[in-house]
């Protein structure tokens, strides 16, 4: 940028003074991004473990999760970022040995608080996971399934093509919804999962690496579509591809497998927690640099 | 029927090049406002172009910074990574288009409150700016339509104002043995080289043009080799 060499000093300076300027004020959809993603926060993490028959899956996590994010849980395989995720609608509660210490808020209310109903809690906080999972009934009647459970009937048709449309299913399937789920394609049977999910209004959406079954095309719809959706949800997602964390999500969490001294036991460490664009420009850790420059992992 | 993926990245990209190119539109005023404080002698607008380079500058950072986002976080490739290529590239030639324009107001203060020492040298300069002018809203075009036949023609374009340049040198040398009729004269000439240079700039933007389209490089003149 030094074009002139005879710049003088105050002329630099005020070049420096642009850049700041320029940083500051003059990326405005990095602002209206992250104005989207408002400063609430949805889950408040303060050194979470989760053990399994007594052993440490993942230890000392402290992290928050804002609403409207997307949040990206990554890291190599046996990190705890699935075990880190189930514990944030207690899926882990289904595992007779798995236990979870320290503190984990749900929109600042303890989500392990004795009175807090697991059943209620998975309601609000849905949950996708990597196989498309479409129950052996009509395209209707799977998205129709939680809505009934839950005794909400009325306008039910309304319900299941809100719910389709909110999961950009609705003109590929709506002249066949009596038809079987399992005649649809890969992509849209998960895109009908995460219309089922919908379907009871959550206020936020867990997703399992839920493209990995999936072709690229059927991907970048996903992926497509969790943008428009954290308009209305927060996203948690976990993914082991590096570049589905930086093409979706606001927010990114790496997390690490660490050893103890006699190599005995491992566990998940959150490494680095960060605005994604930081953690794939410029990371704070040489850890997280040299996972997603696929040097280790 | 094909149905779009990935739009909002296909948004973001095409934002960023609308915005990188918008810096021609920068430089074009910047140009125009200089013009102006030659012409006029005007110590005060050329101050002002001065610092308003700043906002050529920011342009820079913030669509530079941008772009590398995007290819840290979007895998471009294929005709979309050339296009961010290009931008990478057309965003330095704005940036030194810019800094042209700060080099000739520098100047100004230093040709004095006189009148002019030779109008016909002021004549042919203005002349020069205008014709660069020119070639930045032709470069601009050219990327924004992926038009390689326009592109191409910022050579011809760019051979008026390199021969208004030789007619400044010539007109330079026979000015005559006046100290600050000589000195002027140097320093005008040093304004007319820093709008050959916008000229030049304009050229390289339409090199980029070529480059996304074809997906090959070449350079529409090579300055070592001019009869190659």
């Amino acid at each position: 940028m030094t074009q002139d060499e005879s710049r003088s000093e105050t002329g630099r300076e005020s070049r420096e003074a642009a850049a700041e300027r320029a940083a500051i004020a003059v990326r405005p959809e990095e602002f209206q991004r992250h104005a989207s993603g408002t400063r609430e926060k949805v889950f408040e993490l303060k050194g979470v473990e989760v053990l399994y028959g007594g052993v440490s899956a993942v230890k000392d996590i402290t992290l928050d999760v804002h609403r409207n994010d997307v949040t990206a849980l990554i890291g190599p395989s046996g990190c705890g970022k699935s075990t880190l995720l189930r514990c944030l609608n207690r899926m882990n509660d289904l595992i007779p040995t798995a236990e979870v210490k320290g503190e984990l808020l749900y929109h600042g209310e303890n989500l392990y608080g004795p009175t807090v109903d697991p059943v209620q809690a998975r309601k609000l906080i849905g949950m996708v996971f990597q196989k498309p999972n479409p129950f052996p009934k009509s395209i209707y009647d799977n998205v129709a399934f939680g809505p009934r459970i839950l005794g909400e009937k009325d306008d039910l048709d309304a319900k299941v093509e809100h719910a389709l449309r909110g999961a950009a299913l609705w003109e590929e399937v709506k002249d066949r919804l009596e038809d079987n789920a399992f005649g649809l394609s890969g992509g849209q049977q998960q895109r009908l999962c995460i219309a089922r999910c919908i379907a009871v209004q959550p206020d936020t959406i867990l997703m399992d690496e839920p493209c990995s079954a999936l072709d690229p095309i059927s991907t970048g719809k996903i992926e497509d579509l969790m943008i428009e959706l954290k308009e209305e949800f927060s996203i948690v997602i976990v993914t082991h591809n590096m570049q589905q964390a930086a093409r979706v999500s606001d927010r990114t969490a790496f997390l690490m497998v660490e050893l103890d001294a006699d190599e005995e036991n491992r566990w998940g460490r959150l490494v680095e927690y960060d605005e994604t664009e930081k953690i794939f420009t410029n990371p704070s850790d040489r850890r997280t640099e040299d996972y997603v420059s696929g040097k280790v992992g | 029927m094909v149905e779009e993926t990935r739009v909002y990245y296909q948004e973001e990209l095409e934002k960023l090049e609308a915005s990188g190119l918008g810096g021609l539109d920068l430089v074009s005023s910047s140009l125009d406002r200089t013009l102006e404080a030659v012409e006029h002698q005007d110590v005060e607008l050329a101050q002002l172009v001065i610092a308003d380079d700043d906002r050529i500058d920011g342009r820079y950072l913030e669509v530079h910074q941008s772009l590398i986002a995007l290819l840290a976080m979007q895998s471009p490739v294929a005709t979309d990574l050339r296009l961010i290529s290009a931008l990478l590239h057309v965003l330095k030639n704005v940036e030194r288009m810019g800094d042209q324009c700060v080099n000739i107001c520098k100047l100004i203060p230093l040709t004095g409150n006189q009148p002019p020492a030779d109008e016909e040298m002021v004549r042919l300069i203005l002349t020069m700016g205008k014709q660069a002018r020119t070639l930045i809203s032709q470069a601009k075009r050219a990327f924004e339509e992926r038009d390689v036949a326009m592109a191409q023609d910022l050579v011809r374009q760019d051979d008026v104002v390199d021969n208004l340049n030789r007619e400044c040198f010539a007109l330079a040398l026979e000015i005559g043995d006046d100290v600050d009729k000589r000195e002027w004269a140097m320093t005008m000439l040093l304004a007319a080289r820093a709008i050959e240079r916008i000229g030049d700039n304009s050229v390289d933007i339409g090199e980029q043009v070529a480059f996304v389209v074809t997906g090959l490089f070449k350079e529409f003149e090579d300055a070592s080799h001019p009869d190659a």
